[in-house]
Parts: structure tokens; sequence; C-alpha cells
């Protein structure tokens, strides 16, 4: 107990400390960091991204949960490449929401960033792995917080989920395209680039809900049968 | 068209190396087209991923990369006078339009799109790189040290793709047999069936994942703190590679805060001419980016060379 | 005080019940087994030998739940709760299918992955990883992708990396199910010579027998969760006769049914199967004629129409080798055919030519009498039905019913009782409202079989059919289809299973590097060196044309007639 306290302890003061750091170098080079806030946006979504797979380090693991997110993961890259040829549909989104929604965020997170990243030992690795890789886990993450918040959420309720993860993961891809290559950035040449994508993004959620309606409901009772089958199976050891 | 995305092993002088080496090596050739906008500078290091390229056979895969940066890079060509309005020459003025206005094409935002479509040729020509040159595995390994999980959940993962890709296609065949046309319906209709395809392999997927956790089980996952047992050779080459590497981040940071790198596109383009401290720092660089290249081409040349390093 | 003989691991009064389960799934166990013993465990799928297997790999409750009472002991130890994960040290257990145990990229990454779980420091890895890769000739595969390697390579490797972990004990659950015979072959060496030379206890799960019988010290077998039988192989060989089970390889089988009350040890290879054959007939029995078999059965054959005729096909995979090369083959209306051959001969590629899933580079394909490429995919899939290794790939619905009316409904072929007289005739009748992913893998394939059964295809193609299933389902099977054929459609059956394939086929194909290297009726399988069934070996020079043990005892109880009838 006492050991866990201190660990605790050594933590927030770590933390504490950190934030200090952060912010004394945002006050000393506030307005160096304002004028290439993008770079820094970028440099955050990165460290998110980061924290997250800390997250799933510090956490424990039985041999279900690692065998379950890994073949989710394979299921939502393999499942990309047939519809390589279509633009941005595909049911890795839908895949990690649901996993996400069933078995919570953080299998949700580590659904989608695993399967961006798988997908693309085969799709090709490039500057947009990252980006993917956070973008779904956290389209995975929220599903997940949505499942523990709303385990009840209505049919509509997860279709409009879906369709604005495609919208949001569009954007949000967007940012990392914009930033580094649009300069001077102003207000209407970020609106302007937003439109230019928003056919594709609306592709993406088109698919989302189309995969959503068809095979939703049914996906999402087999992942919650299977959930049911590996926790009771835990309860009942003997001890 | 897809297998040229994938790594290879070819024995390549580059892909011998040490992944710390490697990552440092191209993490050099990726940070300087994102730091520098001189045009001498973003097409300098084009020329050295290709030549890295050539010394380790990868020229098709590395074209692969290629063709598709070079659409992307024609978009961020045409996209960026369309979406700035800044510099002075204007090209051409476009009619007037609902909710933007008026939009100019100048020749400072072309240039600008331009020199940001090498840019960006840079960024992907350096990932052609980096699958051609780098195993996965080793990454994976190098990650085990600090997030064993993690990367244990990647290698897990792609250990099954090729396994659950050919299940899919065995799937679609017997579907197919059963009468279940792949190739007709709408949009919708087709979705859904490759959704009963998906949904089949979500079912014996989950099942098969509790097999391998239980062999996971039966190996003694979990039961105690882990060793690791991965662990890469270390030779001469590594270290020439690792500090030409080094070197090249070092000087790159250097030259982009003295600002011997800076060029201005806007209002209007600076004289792309450089002074002498420009071009020296310029050939340093080159020298640090392609000092790997130079080994790999000397090792597969003389016998001696190759054993000493 | 005597002797006590403590035996290595023992288990008493042992009985488990899986979690929502009421039916014990092993009950009132009691198992002794000393150190450097092979134990070959065997019985019907469902009887709880996977289950056994499991409880002594420590599995069983840590990983499944449920409930356990009786007692283990390890060296006369009991064990109870923490102690049990002593257990993951003590035995290394391997499962039945490679694809699904393997969790690294590498081969190196895959032996050390349990070492690393045992927390070994890094000398001690390597020493082990080099020796493990030695042992078994793994060295060639070091750098290899695990998921490149080949089934009987997967195998391997799954042996190695658990006996990289040094266990005292080696279960193998069924490890050679998913594997072809050579490779199947290479395992059982591998396990004898781990037995007998490195002085491993060996617990062997198997339902095919005719590699390992001889191995054994005893054969135990199990029925709905208990041990019926636990003796000596050649005693046990004896008993299941009497009892009238079939867990006994062909040779055993033959001799213990000629003499079943003598007290006589029975042979148990063919090697010692002839020598005991040739004290038992001074004289031979009269040969029997092989010409007239082959001429009776193909004026037979020559009667029947010509269903399905392939010729000079070639298929070479896109970036792979030649699969096919130049294979020609005629398959009449009601005939059987088994297509056997090594691995990577071509069979399944044939298999899928001749079901118009691929599409040959060269020669072409008629399906009564119509080239296959101008027919569209609809008609291919009423006509031919086709049934793959996995039967998972058929079940897209959610209940027995709607898988056959789905198949049905692709057709646009109306729904006139067809399925329930399908239902009924494989036994599943009872099943029709059932979840068919709930079912067994046995009832599974059944379903996907009754799927395709429900257009009443003229031809039937079966991929490796008898993969995995016991020999109850594997009767029954093969029974089905013999009823299918006799009803005038066509079957055939890419097998590695060679008894399988002499019992039921009635004419055998068999292929090598793909090209056809021999055609005919099932005895030519008699004149095959390496691909004769065992019965066959043990009878060559003295009786032509005896493939079966039932040819073999009529041939012994007097008349040779009996070889030829099912020709």
């Amino acid at each position: 107990m006492p050991v866990r306290t201190l660990n605790r302890l050594a933590r927030i003061a770590a933390a504490v400390l950190l934030t200090a750091g952060v912010l004394a170098l945002a006050s000393w080079q506030l307005r160096f960091i304002l004028q290439h806030w993008a770079v820094f946006a970028l440099l955050l979504l990165l460290a998110a991204l980061v924290l997250f797979f800390i997250h799933f380090e510090k956490s424990t693991l039985s041999s279900r949960e690692v065998g379950l997110i890994s073949i989710l993961a394979t299921l939502a890259a393999v499942s990309r490449v047939p519809f390589a040829a279509l633009p941005s549909i595909q049911p890795t989104t839908f895949l990690t929401i649901v996993s996400g929604y069933v078995f919570g965020a953080q299998a949700g997170f580590m659904v989608g960033a695993v399967g961006a990243l798988g997908s693309n030992f085969f799709l090709g690795q490039g500057p947009w792995t990252p980006f993917q890789m956070l973008f779904w886990g956290l389209a995975g993450a929220s599903a997940g917080a949505l499942g523990k918040y709303f385990p009840d959420v209505s049919r509509v309720g997860m279709t409009i989920f879906s369709a604005s993860w495609g919208f949001l993961f569009g954007w949000l891809m967007n940012l990392f395209f914009v930033v580094c290559f649009i300069e001077p950035l102003t207000w209407s040449s970020i609106l302007l680039a937003y439109a230019a994508s928003f056919l594709f993004d609306c592709m993406h959620a088109f698919g989302n809900v189309c995969f959503y309606l068809l095979l939703g409901p049914s996906v999402i009772k087999v992942l919650q049968r299977f959930k049911a089958k590996i926790t009771y199976t835990e309860s009942q050891v003997p001890g | 068209m897809l297998e040229n995305f994938c790594y290879k092993h070819k024995g390549a002088f580059l892909q011998t190396l040490h992944p710390v080496a490697a990552l440092t090596y191209l993490a050099a050739l990726l940070l300087r087209p994102l730091i520098f906008n001189h045009p001498l500078y973003l097409v300098g290091i084009l020329l050295a991923s290709l030549l890295a390229a050539v010394v380790s056979d990868a020229l098709g895969e590395w074209f692969s990369y290629f063709t598709v940066g070079l659409w992307m890079a024609a978009l961020v060509l045409f996209l960026n006078p369309l979406l700035c309005q800044s510099g002075e020459t204007v090209l051409l003025s476009l009619p007037s339009l609902p909710l933007i206005g008026r939009r100019f094409f100048t020749l400072e935002a072309l240039c600008y799109g331009a020199a940001m479509g090498i840019r960006l040729l840079g960024v992907i020509t350096a990932f052609a790189l980096y699958n051609t040159l780098v195993h996965p595995d080793k990454v994976t390994g190098l990650l085990s040290r600090f997030a064993w999980k993690s990367a244990l959940v990647v290698s897990m993962s792609t250990r099954m793709i090729p396994a659950l890709a050919r299940d899919l296609a065995a799937a679609r065949e017997v579907q197919q047999m059963r009468g279940v046309d792949f190739s007709s319906g709408n949009l919708r209709q087709r979705l859904q069936k490759y959704g009963w395809l998906l949904e089949l392999l979500l079912v014996s997927s989950l099942e098969g994942s509790l097999q391998t956790a239980e062999a996971m089980q039966a190996r003694a996952f979990g039961c105690g703190p882990r060793s690791h047992y991965r662990h890469e050779l270390v030779r001469p080459r590594d270290y020439l590679c690792f500090l030409s590497g080094l070197f090249a981040l070092l000087l790159s940071v250097y030259a982009r805060v003295r600002g011997y790198s800076a060029f201005s596109f806007y209002p209007k383009l600076a004289q792309p001419a450089a002074g002498n401290i420009v071009l020296f720092w310029f050939l340093m660089l080159m020298f640090c980016l392609l000092f790997p290249s130079i080994l790999a081409w000397g090792w597969q040349r003389w016998p001696f060379l190759r054993s000493r390093i | 005080m005597g002797v006590a003989t403590l035996a290595f691991f023992e288990i008493q009064d042992l009985t488990y019940y899986y979690p929502t389960r009421d039916k014990p799934s092993l009950d009132q166990i009691n198992l002794q087994i000393s150190e450097g013993e092979f134990l070959l465990v065997t019985g019907c799928s469902g009887s709880g030998k996977s289950t056994l297997a499991r409880l002594i790999a420590g599995l069983i409750p840590e990983f499944y739940g449920g409930r356990l009472q009786g007692k283990v002991l390890l060296r006369g130890v009991k064990l109870q709760g923490r102690q049990r994960s002593a257990l993951h040290t003590e035995v290394g257990i391997v499962f039945q299918d490679p694809e699904r145990q393997l969790v690294m990229t590498s081969v190196e990454a895959e032996i050390a992955f349990g070492l690393e779980n045992l927390g070994l420091p890094r000398p001690e890895m390597f020493r082990r990883v080099a020796e493990v890769m030695t042992f078994l000739n793994l060295l060639p595969l070091r750098d290899q992708f695990t998921a490149a390697l080949s089934g009987g390579e997967k195998q391997k490797l799954v042996l190695g990396s658990v006996i990289a972990m040094h266990p005292r004990i080696l279960v193998l659950d069924e490890p050679t199910s998913q594997l072809d015979p050579v490779a199947a072959t290479d395992i059982f060496n591998l396990v004898e010579s781990l037995n007998r030379e490195m002085g491993y206890t060996v617990i062997l799960i198997e339902q095919r027998l005719e590699r390992c019988f001889h191995l054994a010290d005893r054969l135990v077998v199990m029925e709905e969760g208990k041990i019926i039988c636990d003796q000596a192989p050649g005693e046990a060989a004896r008993w299941q006769v009497k009892e009238g089970l079939p867990f006994i390889p062909p040779v055993a089988r033959f001799f213990a049914a000629l003499s079943p009350g003598s007290d006589s040890p029975i042979p148990l290879t063919v090697r010692e199967g002839r020598r005991e054959l040739q004290n038992r007939l001074p004289s031979f029995p009269p040969r029997v004629n092989k010409r007239d078999c082959r001429k009776k059965s193909s004026a037979q054959e020559q009667q029947k129409p010509l269903l399905l005729q392939a010729r000079g096909l070639w298929y070479a995979y896109p970036n792979g080798p030649e699969a096919v090369r130049g294979l020609s083959l005629q398959i009449r209306e009601g005939e059987l055919v088994a297509v056997i051959g090594p691995n990577a001969s071509g069979k399944s590629t044939l298999l899928k030519l001749l079901a118009g899933i691929i599409k040959p580079d060269r020669g072409t394909v008629q399906l009564q009498g119509i080239n296959t490429r101008n027919l569209p995919p609809s008609e291919m899939g009423r006509n031919i039905g086709y049934l793959s290794q996995n039967p998972n790939d058929y079940l897209t619905r959610d209940t027995v019913e709607d898988e056959l009316k789905f198949t049905l409904e692709n057709f646009n072929l109306p729904d006139n009782g067809i399925g329930i007289k399908i239902l009924q005739r494989l036994g599943l009748d009872h099943l029709r409202q059932a979840n068919p992913r709930d079912l067994s893998s046995g009832e599974r394939q059944r379903v996907a079989l009754a799927s395709i059964l429900v257009t009443e295809p003229p031809l039937l193609l079966l991929d490796e059919p008898t993969r995995g299933i016991d020999c109850r389902l594997k009767i029954g099977l093969g029974s089905l289809l013999q009823e299918i054929a006799s009803s005038g459609r066509t079957v055939v059956v890419v097998t590695h299973d060679l008894e399988f394939a002499v019992e039921y086929a009635a004419r055998v194909v068999m292929l090598c590097d793909g090209k056809v290297a021999c055609d005919g009726p099932r005895q030519i399988l008699g004149d095959s060196i390496f691909y004769a069934p065992q019965m066959a070996r043990l009878f060559r020079g003295q009786a032509e044309g005896i493939l079966t043990v039932d040819e073999a005892l009529a041939i012994m109880q007097g008349g040779g007639a009996g070889a030829c009838q099912d020709a």
C-alpha cells in the first residue's frame, strides 16, 4: 500500500513538473508557438498517440484480451484491402467503432491504431500512417466512451455517430495535409481545402452508415456474446 | 501493384543496418523536406533518396511510391495557387464566384505549390525507403523494449494478416459457388455481400483468437515479469551510418536556425542564386545524406571494404 | 514399507464441468502417468480427450473456468490454487491448428516467445533457441516470416517453441489433424525421438492411429468423459474388437479379429504383421487376378455418359509456380472418384479448375459437353456443389434452415421440401432452428454439405472432407457419398486420407507435380508402395487387390472373390 501511494505521488509530481515546464515554454515562446500553431497542434496530436500507447502498456492484459485485440485489428486491416479501389469506402471505421463500443475505449483505440498500421504494411506506409493510427484509434476510443456512458444508445444514435466519424476522420486528416503543404494559412484557404475533400468525406460517412445499418446490430450481438463468454469463464475460476 | 509496398529482403547493404542506424538516417531524410523550403535543398533530398533506392536495388518500389506522390504533388501544385491569394505576379484571374469571391493565380503561389509538391515527394520517398529498407520486425523488436504489449499486438496482427486475407479469398470463392454474385448489384447490395463475408470472418476469427490465447497461456504468457530476446548485430557500418544520419540531422537544424536554407516566395520570389555559405552548407548536408549510399556502393564493389564494415 | 511406485503425474477421481454446462466433460477420471511413458489417448470427438489434455497442461480451470472436483498430483504432491501455474513450466502442449498457435512474425522470435514469458536471462534464451533450431532442423527457416511456412513447418515450429521451454511432459492434442501424411510422419518421428532419445513423457491425443499406435506404451480410450480402456495397445486392440470400437489401425484390427480368443501378442506394425502372416499361412491363399478386376470395372464405366471432361489443363498462380501442368481427366456420371497425391501436387487447384472458381490458362473444362468458360458463375454453382476445407465459410445465416433457403434463393429455386429431406438424411433435423455457429465442427460440416446439396447438383466436389473429423463421422460421410453416387450423381473427393479413399471410392486418381500420375479403379493403390493402405502393404506379394480389413478377413476365411466386389 505505501509503495502504491509513493508511486502515485511520484506520478503526480512528474505530471505537475511537466505541465509547469510546458507552460513556461509556452509563455516564453508564445509568439513563436502562435505563429506556428499548426505545427504544434500536430505535435500535440502525435503526443496523444504516444500517450494512448503508454496507457495500453500500463494496463494489465490477459492472453484473451491480447488475442482478441490482435484479431480484431487484423480484421480491420484486411477488410480495407478489397475496398482499396473504392474511394474512402471501407469497413475499417465500422469495425473499429463496434469493437470500441463493445470492448471499451482502450481495445477500440488499439484496434483502430494497429489496424491502420497493419493495413499499411500492404497499402504502403507513408506520412499518413501515424495520423490514420491516431484518428482511427480515436474513433475506437470515442466509441468506447459512448458504450460506457450510453450503453443503450439507439440505432439512430449509432448511425449518427458512425456518420460523424466519417466526416471527422476526413477533416482531421485534412489538417495534416493543410498544415504541411499550404502557406500562408488563412481561414478561407482551410475552408476551401475542406470543401475539396467534402465528396470523399461524404463517401466515407456513407460507407460507415451502410456498414452499420447492414451489419451493425448483428455484429454487435456477436461481439457481445463473445464478451459474455470470455468474461463469464474468467469469473468462474475457483480461488 | 500492392506487393511493391511491402518489405522484401534482398540482402542489400542498407537493409542489413541496425534499426537504430537505419531509422536515424531515414529520420534525417524525412526531417529535411519538412523544415526546408529552399528548392535546391528539396531537389537535393529527392536525389539522395533516389540514390539510396538505386544502391538498394529498390527502384521499382521507389517509383511505385513516386507515382503515388506525383499525383498528390500535382494536387498541391494546383490547389495552392487556388487557395492562396498572396503574391504579386498575377498570371490568371478567375471570374468571381459566389461565396468565395474573386480568385487569382499568382506565379509565387504556383512556385510555392511546386516547392511543396517536391517537399511532399521528398516525404513520400523517404517512406518508400523506410518500407524497402527496414524489416518491420526490426522496428517491432526495437519497440518491444519500451512497449512490449503494443509490440506484441502489432506482431500478432501482422502475422495473422496473410492468413486472414487467404480466409477472406476462400470464403468469397465458397459464397460465389453458392450463388452469391459479388460483381452484380448496386453499391448497397455489393456492400451487403461483402458484409456477409466480413461477419462470417469475424465469427471464425473470434473463435481462432481464443485458440491463440490458449496457446499463449500454455506458453506461460502473463505468468510473471518478462525478458526480451530480440537482439540485433552491430557492425562498423551501423556506427558510420548512424553518425552520418545524426550529423545530417544536426546540420539541418543548424542551417535552418541560421537561415542558410531560407527562401522566400512571397510577396515576390527571391533570387534563386545562392552565396558561398549556402552552397557550403548544402554540400555538407548532401555529403552526410549520400554517405550511406556511397558506403553501400563501395560495399558491393570491393571485397576489402565489405570485410571491414 | 514396500517400494511405492510413485507416479510422476497422477489424476484422482477428477470430475470437471465447463461453465454453463450441466454434463461433466470429465467424469471420475483416474489416471497415472510414469516418467518417460508414451500414452496414446483416443476417442470420438466430444469424448473429453481434449479436455483431459487441457487439464494436464494446466489450462483447466485457469483458462476455461468451470467447476473441478478431485485431485491432480505432480510427483506425489497435490497441486492447489497458485501451485497449478507450475504446470506451465512442467507441461508443454501442442494443439491441432498450427495457424492459430503462432504469435510472432519470425521463426526465431516464435521459439523465444515462451522463454521471454518465463523471464529467462538472455544467454540462456540464446542457447535454448539455438539448440531447438538445430534439433528440429529449423535453421534454414530462421529468418522466414512465420505466415509463409507450410503447415508441417508451422507445426514443427510450434513443437520447437514448446520444447524450448524444457517441459517434463509433452501433451499433443491431435497435432497432425491439419497436416498431410508426409508432414504428419515427420511430426510423429520427432515425437518418437523426443520420447525414446530424450526421455520426454508424451501424451498423444490422436484419431488417425496408423502411424502412432505401435509407439505407445498404453492406449487410453475415452467415451463421454470417462476412461473406458487403459491397456497396452495389443490388449486394447483385442478388447476393442470384442466391444466393436473403431480405435484400432487396420493391421491390429485384422489380427485381433482373426483370433479373438487367443492370448498371443498382436502385431502392431506392417513388418510384424507380415511375419505373423507367414507363420499362419504356409501356403498362400489363391491370388486374385487383378486384370479381371480392371476389365470388369472399365467395362462398367464405359456405359455411363460423360459428365465432366478436362483437356490439357494448365494453370499457374500469379507470381507462383505452375500448379497444374497439362492435365486431362474424364469423369462419368455416378462415379465416386478420390483424388490423392502429395502436398502441392495440384489437387486443390484441380478441384478449383473443375469448379470454375479459377479459369485454366490453357485447356478446357467441359461440363456436360459445354465449355465452362462460357457458363456464368450462377450456372456453375447450380450444377456443381463445392465443399471447401473450412465449413465455417458457409455459415452466414442465423439458423440452419435459413442457410439452406439462402442457397435456394441465390439460384431462384423453389423450396419444395427438399431442404427438410436433406436435413433428415444428414441427421440435422433436430437442429433446424439452431444457430450454425453454436454447433460442433462435425455438425457444421454437415450443415455446409446440406447447404450445397439443396440444389441437387449433378456434380459434387469436396476438398479434404475428412480433415479433423472423427472416425464415426467419417463412416457417416463415406456412406452418404456412396449413396449420392449410387443415385446417379457424381462425387469427386480430394483427400489425404488413404484409408478413407480405399474404403469408399471406386476410382482413384493420383496427382504428382501437377500431372496425373495414375488413374484407375481403387485396386491400383494395391500396386503402389508409398500410397498403399496398410492392408495392401501387409498382403503385398501374397494376395493382390486387398485394401481393407473386411476384404482381408474375407480372403482369410476362404475365397478370394470378395476382393473384387466393390469395383
